[in-house]
C-alpha cells in the first residue's frame, strides 16, 4: 500500500475518477500545464487532454459558473479554485445558481459538480491566502461541505463527492497538504459524505474538530492521556451535513464538549455543533459546550501561529470542562 | 443566396433591418421562408402579446404578485425562438423572455402556473413569477440574479463541444446584464474556448431606469464582441425577420464550430420593468407614444400585407383563437391547488439529510389538524 501525502491523495482520486468516467472533467486556473499551483492536477492534463483537463480564464465566477452549465448539460465537473479566499468572485454562481439549481427548477436540472479549494492557515499565507470559509457555504442550502484532515480521507470522500449527485464544496487544509502521510490503498474505495471518523476514543470529553486543526486536537488529546485524561476526538469530515449521531452518542457518553476549528468563532460551524448538542443533550451534560476558534478577525499573517486553535488553548479548554 | 445570407456584417454602424418601418422587405436577398412560417411568426407575435395583456389582468384582480411586461419585445423574442432547434439546442432565458419560452413550445398550462406558484409550476412555486423552466424543452430555469445564468450557458455550450453533441446553447439578457461581472467572464471564457453558445441582448435600454446612457460607455452592446474576439451583430430587434436570421445565422456558425457571438437586438420595452416599477417616473409621455408608434406587430403585419398572407379576418379569427387557447390554459392552471406544502423540503439535495428530515417532521406536526 502506498505512502501518500494529500496531495498526492487527492490526485490519485482525480486520476481515478478521470479514468473510470469520462464525463469527469477538471477545470480552474493553472490546472492544466502547471497543474494546480499545488500541483493536485499535476500530470492530469497529459494524460487526458486540454478538454477535459482545461485551464481557463482568471475568473472564478467563470470557473464555478461553467461548472454549473457543464453539470447542468451531463459533465461531472470538478472545479479547482486556487484559494478558499478567492472563491468570493465567484460565490455569486455557487449561491444563486449551483446551491439553487435543483430547487428552483424543481428538480428539472441539477449540478453534481465539486468545487474544490485550498483553505485555513499556517503556511504564513496572509489573509487572503489563510481564511476558512465553510461556514459560509453551510450557511447555504443546498450546498454539501466537506473539509479533509488525512490523504486516505481526501481519496475517499473526493471520489464520493464527484460520484455525488449534488453540489459539493471540498476543502483541502493547505497546511496538510504535504505535512501528514499515511497509507492510501491503490484500489478503489468511497467514503460516505456526511459520516464523521472518531480518532480517538475517551470517556471524559468530547472533542469534535475538523480539517487543520486535527493536528492540534490530536497532539492535544496525546497530553492530556499523559494526565490520565481520555478526550474521544470525532473528526466531522462532513460540515454540511454532519454526523449529527455520531457527536451526540459520543457526548452522551462523556458529558463534555469541546468544538476547535480554525474558522472565526461568531456564526461559525463550531456555533452549530455546540447549540445542537446543548439543545438535545443539556440534561445530560456536565458542563456547557466550549469553543476553541480562530478569532473574529481577519485573518493576521504576522500572528498566524497564535490565531488558529492552538495546543495550550485546547487544554486550557479542556481543563474548564473538566473543573466546570 | 445563402452566401448573402450568411453576410451579415458584425460591428455595423446602423442596426441590421430586413423589414423596413412600412413593411418592406429591404434586404439584398429573398428571404426563402414558406408562408407558413411567416404566418407562424405572427401567430407567436400576437400569442406573446395577448400573453402579456392577460398577464397584466392577472396582476390587476390580485392573481398574480408580479409581472415582468414583454411587450416590445415580440420580434426579438420569436425571432430567437425559431432560431434555435426546439428541443435539441438549450436556452438560457432571464425574466422578460415569457414570449420566448412560449414561441419555444413551453405550455401555457405551465406558464400560468409558474405565474400562479401553484401546483401547475414545474418548478412548485419556488420562485417569484416570470421565472420559467423546462427541462424537456431544455430551457435552463430563470434566476433572478441578473447574469448568473451566463457562465452556466458557456459551461453548458462547453460539455456540448466536449461531448460532440451538435448543439448550441443559446443565451439571452438585458442590457443591465452586460454591466454584471458575471456577464463579461462567461462571455471571456466561451471566446476562448470556442463555445458554441450565442449571446442575445435583448436591448430595450433601460435597467429598471438607467438608461443605457449611464449603463454603459459603448456606442451599442454589440461593439462589445469585439473586445472577446468574437462577432457581434447590431440589430433592429423590432424586426422580426432579422432578429430570426441573424440569430440563426449566430446559431449555424456556433453549430458549425465557429465559435461564440454576441447579438444586440434593440427593441422597446413598452411597459414599466415590473409590476413594481412605474415608468413614467423616467420615460415622458412622448417617449412612450413615440416607441408605442414602432410596435414590432405593426411592422410585420405590414410586412404580411404586402406578402399577400394577412387580412383582417383571419388577424381576427387568429385572435379569437389564441385568446380562447389562454382562457383555457389559465382556467386549468387556476383550478390547480397550492402546492403540498411539505414539498418546501423537497429538491434542496437529491435525497434528504437529517436536518431537513428533522425540519420536515417539525412542520409536519404544526400543520396536522
Amino acid at each position: 500500500m502506498p505512502t501518500l501525502n494529500l496531495i498526492q491523495a487527492i490526485n490519485l482520486a482525480l486520476d481515478e475518477e478521470m479514468r473510470r468516467d469520462e464525463r469527469v472533467v477538471i477545470l480552474g486556473e493553472d490546472v492544466g500545464r502547471r497543474g494546480g499551483v499545488f500541483l493536485a492536477t499535476e500530470g492530469l492534463q497529459a494524460k487526458y487532454g486540454p478538454d477535459r483537463v482545461m485551464d481557463t480564464p482568471l475568473a472564478e465566477a467563470a470557473i464555478i459558473g461553467a461548472a454549473v452549465g457543464m453539470a447542468a448539460h451531463g459533465l461531472r465537473p470538478v472545479a479547482e479554485i486556487q484559494f478558499a479566499d478567492y472563491v468570493f468572485p465567484g460565490i455569486d454562481q455557487l449561491f444563486s445558481q449551483a446551491a439553487k439549481l435543483r430547487y428552483r427548477s424543481g428538480g428539472q436540472f441539477t449540478a453534481p459538480m465539486v468545487v474544490r479549494m485550498p483553505t485555513g492557515g499556517g503556511v504564513k499565507g496572509g489573509h487572503h491566502h489563510s481564511q476558512s470559509p465553510e461556514a459560509h457555504f453551510a450557511h447555504t442550502p443546498g450546498l454539501k461541505v466537506v473539509v479533509v484532515s488525512t490523504p486516505y480521507d481526501a481519496k475517499g470522500l473526493l471520489k464520493a463527492a464527484i460520484r455525488d449527485d449534488d453540489p459539493v464544496v471540498f476543502m483541502e487544509p493547505k497546511r496538510l497538504y504535504r505535512a501528514v502521510k499515511e497509507e492510501v490503498p491503490a484500489e478503489e474505495y468511497l467514503l460516505p459524505i456526511g459520516q464523521a471518523a472518531i480518532r480517538r476514543e475517551g470517556r471524559d470529553l468530547t472533542i469534535v474538530s475538523y480539517g487543520g486543526s486535527m493536528v492540534e486536537v490530536l497532539k492535544a488529546a496525546e497530553e492530556m492521556a499523559a494526565v490520565g485524561l481520555e478526550a474521544e476526538v470525532i473528526d466531522l469530515r462532513s460540515v454540511l451535513p454532519w454526523d449529527k449521531p455520531t457527536v451526540l452518542a459520543s457526548v452522551a457518553k462523556t458529558g463534555r464538549l469541546l468544538v476547535v476549528a480554525e474558522a472565526p468563532r461568531t456564526a461559525s460551524v463550531a456555533s452549530e455543533i455546540a447549540a445542537t448538542v446543548a439543545e438535545e443533550l443539556f440534561d445530560q451534560m456536565l458542563a456547557p459546550p466550549l469553543r476553541v476558534t480562530g478569532f473574529d478577525t481577519p485573518y493576521p499573517l504576522a500572528q498566524d501561529k497564535l490565531y488558529m486553535p492552538t495546543v495550550t488553548r485546547i487544554l486550557n479548554a479542556a481543563k474548564r470542562l473538566i473543573d466546570y | 443566396m445563402v452566401q448573402e445570407k450568411l453576410a451579415f456584417e458584425p460591428f455595423s454602424l446602423e442596426p441590421i433591418r430586413l423589414i423596413d418601418p412600412e413593411g418592406r422587405w429591404i434586404a439584398p436577398f429573398p428571404h426563402g421562408l414558406p408562408e407558413q412560417t411567416l404566418r407562424q411568426f405572427y401567430r407567436d407575435m400576437l400569442a406573446a402579446r395577448l400573453l402579456d395583456e392577460k398577464l397584466v389582468i392577472l396582476l390587476r384582480t390580485g392573481k398574480t404578485s408580479f409581472i415582468a411586461p414583454h411587450a416590445g419585445h415580440e420580434a426579438a423574442q420569436v425571432g430567437v425562438a425559431h432560431a434555435l432547434r426546439r428541443g435539441h439546442d438549450w436556452l438560457f432565458p432571464y425574466y422578460r423572455d415569457l414570449g420566448l419560452v412560449l414561441a419555444l413550445g413551453v405550455p401555457l398550462v405551465e406558464i400560468f402556473g409558474q405565474t400562479l406558484g401553484n401546483a401547475k409550476d414545474p418548478a412548485k412555486g419556488r420562485q417569484m413569477p416570470s421565472h420559467p423552466g423546462s427541462r424537456p424543452l431544455n430551457v435552463f430555469t430563470v434566476c433572478s440574479a441578473i447574469a448568473s445564468h451566463i457562465p452556466p450557458a458557456t459551461g453548458a455550450a462547453l460539455s456540448m463541444k466536449l461531448c460532440r453533441t451538435g448543439q448550441v446553447a443559446v443565451c439571452t439578457f438585458g442590457d443591465g446584464a452586460t454591466s454584471e461581472g458575471d456577464w463579461h467572464a462567461g462571455v471571456n471564457f466561451a471566446a476562448v474556448q470556442k463555445a458554441p453558445v450565442v449571446f442575445v441582448c435583448e436591448n430595450n435600454r433601460y435597467a429598471i431606469s438607467v438608461n443605457i446612457a449611464l449603463q454603459t460607455a459603448s456606442p451599442n452592446i454589440a461593439i462589445k464582441a469585439q473586445a472577446y474576439g468574437m462577432p457581434g451583430y447590431y440589430v433592429d430587434g423590432l424586426d422580426v425577420l432579422a432578429s430570426y436570421f441573424v440569430v440563426r445565422h449566430a446559431v449555424e456558425q456556433a453549430r458549425a464550430g465557429a465559435g461564440p457571438s454576441l447579438v444586440e437586438l434593440v427593441v422597446h420595452r413598452f411597459g414599466p420593468h415590473s409590476s413594481a416599477d412605474d415608468d413614467s417616473r423616467y420615460k415622458s409621455q412622448e417617449e412612450r407614444e413615440a416607441e408605442r408608434q414602432q410596435d414590432p406587430l405593426l411592422r410585420y403585419q405590414r410586412f404580411l400585407e404586402r406578402e399577400g398572407l394577412w387580412d383582417a379576418r383571419w388577424a381576427s379569427s387568429l385572435r379569437a383563437e389564441l385568446l380562447g387557447e389562454l382562457e383555457a390554459a389559465l382556467q386549468t392552471a387556476l383550478a390547480a391547488g397550492e402546492p403540498e406544502p411539505l414539498q418546501m423540503f423537497d429538491d434542496v439535495y437529491a435525497t434528504r439529510p437529517w436536518h431537513l428530515e428533522e425540519q420536515r417532521r417539525l412542520l409536519a406536526e404544526e400543520l396536522k389538524p
